[in-house]
């Protein structure tokens, strides 16, 4: 291992430097200024933005400027930043973009920095690493991995008698028809059990939550579509019974009508990642966390994932450099910090429970963490992907269909693979 | 009142001035245009030309906008026309085109008919009101009317409630979404069309009308026999324009349904922009635009060819 001697200041900076970074096998060959993109915008953006700082402070060859900016507007400013050469040198996206940047050759393989022991990567999660790997070559270090939880309002529960949290889909849709109010009988509830979007759900999670619940998944692990399976007609039409005739959700809502409609309190329960917790308390609501109950086969939710990737705009020293920021955002102390701060589960299973209880949010994501599956890792096509599946949701709920749906998906799903 | 040159000598007109009149030469006077056509000439290259020719280029290449792009000749071309998924945006641009087009066009020209009376109260105030929504940015007007159908907390849904309409989310709703994104544009960019027109009627002397008068005509008959036939050339120019509104349309898509619900909205333009943004085929994304470039250039020249026939026969 090429060990990075990075600091040449006083012995005692040095030391704290590589006692809290990490090495790779790429060297800082000199002062390096580093721009820094990230879409990190509340509580979670201050907490990153101390890790940068500790990280400047910590020695005096790099410095990490950050740029906030929407996770939206990353993606839209991103190729033609970097196509002028005046892109960022780190960036962090959502997970599922990130392999069809890595594939078109924006990003820089970090295989030689996972080898590297002092990298703090050992002991990351299986799941988040696999978001960041095209073709086995890993070309990122992930930032958040939570899978999808149930956040519910407790005052709505207990007004509507229910003491417990569902453990199965038929107590949940049970629980979600008691906890549907029409007051005034006009077919449309006032309040509903449950918000279930059909499409645009928050990190295109909520309906591969519920197909991997049946048994039934889009892509198999060898990358080809298996979308039109028996396990997701039957999820679709349990699910469309359940919405449809049922009323325990509204139809035609997308994720953030989702958010909107629990932060609001006409929802007793959303699907969402941690940032619910925040909109809650804005609004007042007492909220708790549960797992996604469990399905006929199994109980599990896709997980939504944000990764950081060194760019191809930044040069053999700057991407030494954001190897030796990548370790101190991994290292023991951060990890735990990142996690309290940024309300996400630690990234590294070798972080104790303990080290996080002091945030209720991330202690009981925490516990509900082994159920996280990465959405389609290794998949480069995610756009056209997401797409066919936003568009047989939607289309299964307004009532078409659905093993004909299920055909065309496959077609549009495997053509894109 | 015309002042007589003065007598007793012979006329010479007043040097110009700056001091004795030069004699310029051609090649003078071409040096001259070019020194001011340049910097609209440099910007021009620079930001229009320039772009064209390297999209052009690019069309021909597998460009992701990262790495040296691979020369792939004709293959972008051929899955432009053969690529099914791309029907769907075919479609739904002209369906965009034959919505938009026309509303737009009779709205404007209806309104400009009616502003153009000068015994119109307020005349002045309702023209500025109407050609303020095309002030605004295409993007912020999609934000407000998303805010305005919102059907949670949507004031124009609360409004028809009111009235016992329910609207529903009509941004969600496939049959809904086209006719609203149409709707929006066509709020906000007939202000211009509505300008063009008045201005063309302006035109139109009075001293016609006033013998179509003489002669009997009524109201109807001289918008259709002199009104319509002296703004052929405005009306035109303003269906080109709108019509390449249309096949361009993109923000207000971008904004309010991106697309959806279920590609019922998918235009060209934003299969262009998923194509070059999302995917990063940038080679591509070029192509098709070009193909688009081309059928825009095509039926705008259709159109101009069908009112200059037009205007033949009048004559």
């Amino acid at each position: 291992m090429k060990r990075k001697t990075v600091l040449i200041g006083g012995a005692g900076s040095a030391a704290l430097a590589l006692l809290g970074s990490g090495c790779s096998e790429n060297e800082v060959g000199g002062p390096a200024t580093l721009t820094f993109w990230h879409g990190y915008t509340e509580a979670d953006g201050d907490v990153l933005q101390g890790i940068v700082d500790d990280f400047n402070a910590s020695q005096s060859d790099i410095t990490i400027n950050t740029e906030v900016k929407t996770w939206a507007s990353i993606d839209d400013t991103l190729l033609t930043a970097l196509s002028a050469g005046e892109g960022p040198d780190i960036v962090a996206m959502p997970a599922e973009r990130l392999p069809i940047y890595a594939d078109k050759g924006a990003f820089v393989e970090l295989t030689g920095f996972y080898a590297d022991d002092s990298s703090n990567t050992a002991n990351l999660i299986p799941g988040a690493v696999s978001m960041i790997e095209v073709e086995g070559t890993k070309y990122g270090v992930p930032t958040g991995f939570v899978p999808l939880a149930v956040y519910y309002n407790t005052a709505l529960f207990e007004a509507g008698g229910v003491t417990a949290f569902p453990g199965t889909w038929d107590e949940w849709v049970a629980t979600a028809k008691q906890l549907t109010v029409d007051e005034d009988g006009d077919g449309t509830p006032e309040q509903y059990g449950v918000v279930l979007p059909d499409h645009a759900t928050v990190a295109n999670g909520l309906w591969p939550s519920l197909f991997y619940g049946n048994g039934g998944d889009i892509v198999s692990e060898e990358i080809d579509a298996v979308i039109d399976s028996p396990e997701n007609a039957a999820t679709l039409e349990y699910w469309r019974k359940a919405i449809v005739d049922d009323k325990i959700s509204p139809t035609g809502i997308d994720g953030v009508g989702a958010d909107e409609l629990f932060g609001a309190g006409k929802a007793a329960m959303t699907i969402g990642g941690p940032w619910m917790a925040s909109i809650a308390a804005e609004n007042g609501i007492d909220c708790a966390i549960a797992a996604i109950p469990a399905g006929p086969v199994t109980q599990a939710a896709s997980a939504i994932g944000v990764s950081m990737a060194v760019t191809v705009d930044a040069d053999d020293n700057a991407r030494a450099a954001a190897e030796e920021f990548f370790a101190f955002f991994l290292n023991d102390e951060n990890a735990a910090a990142w996690s309290l701060g940024s309300g996400w589960p630690p990234l590294r299973t070798d972080v104790p429970a303990e080290a996080v209880n002091s945030n209720p949010v991330v202690a009981a994501l925490t516990e509900i963490a082994d159920l996280g599956r990465p959405l389609l890792p290794g998949v480069v096509n995610s756009v056209d992907v997401l797409a066919a599946v936003d568009e047989l949701t939607q289309r299964a709920i307004a009532g078409e269909d659905i093993d004909g749906l299920l055909a065309e998906a496959q077609e549009t799903v495997q053509n894109a693979l | 009142m015309t002042t007589a040159p003065p007598t007793g000598r012979r006329y010479r007109p007043p040097a110009p001035l700056g001091g004795r009149r030069r004699v310029e030469s051609p090649k003078h006077r071409t040096a001259i245009a070019a020194a001011f056509l340049a910097p609209a000439l440099i910007v021009l290259g620079l930001f229009t030309i320039w772009p064209m020719l390297s999209a052009l280029r690019l069309s021909f290449t597998d460009a992701s906008g990262f790495g040296e792009p691979e020369w792939v000749g004709l293959e972008n071309y051929i899955e432009v026309f053969t690529d099914p998924d791309l029907l769907g945006a075919v479609t739904n641009t002209a369906l965009y085109t034959v919505l938009f087009t026309p509303v737009a066009v009779a709205a404007a020209l209806g309104l400009a008919l009616l502003l153009n009376n000068p015994r119109l109260p307020f005349r002045s105030f309702f023209r500025t009101a109407l050609f303020v929504p095309f002030v605004v940015s295409f993007s912020v007007a999609a934000f407000a009317w998303s805010y305005l159908v919102d059907p949670q907390v949507g004031l124009l849904n609360y409004w028809l409630r009111g009235l016992g309409i329910q609207l529903g989310n009509v941004l969600e709703d496939p049959n809904l979404a086209m006719p609203m994104v149409v709707l929006v544009a066509v709020w906000k960019l007939f202000g211009f069309y509505f300008v063009i027109f008045l201005a063309g009627l302006q035109d139109i002397p009075t001293s016609i009308y006033e013998a179509a008068r003489m002669d009997g005509a009524g109201v109807w008959s001289r918008l259709r026999n002199v009104t319509l036939p002296m703004l052929s050339n405005t009306m035109a120019f303003v269906l080109v324009f709108a019509m390449i509104a249309a096949l361009q349309a993109f923000d207000q898509i971008y904004v309010m349904t991106g697309g959806g619900p279920y590609g019922s909205t998918q235009t060209l333009v934003m299969e262009i922009y998923e194509s070059g943004f999302r995917k990063l085929e940038i080679g591509f994304a070029s192509a098709l635009s070009y193909v688009l470039l081309v059928a825009t250039l095509l039926l705008s020249l259709a159109q101009f060819v069908f009112f200059g026939r037009k205007e033949k026969d009048l004559a």
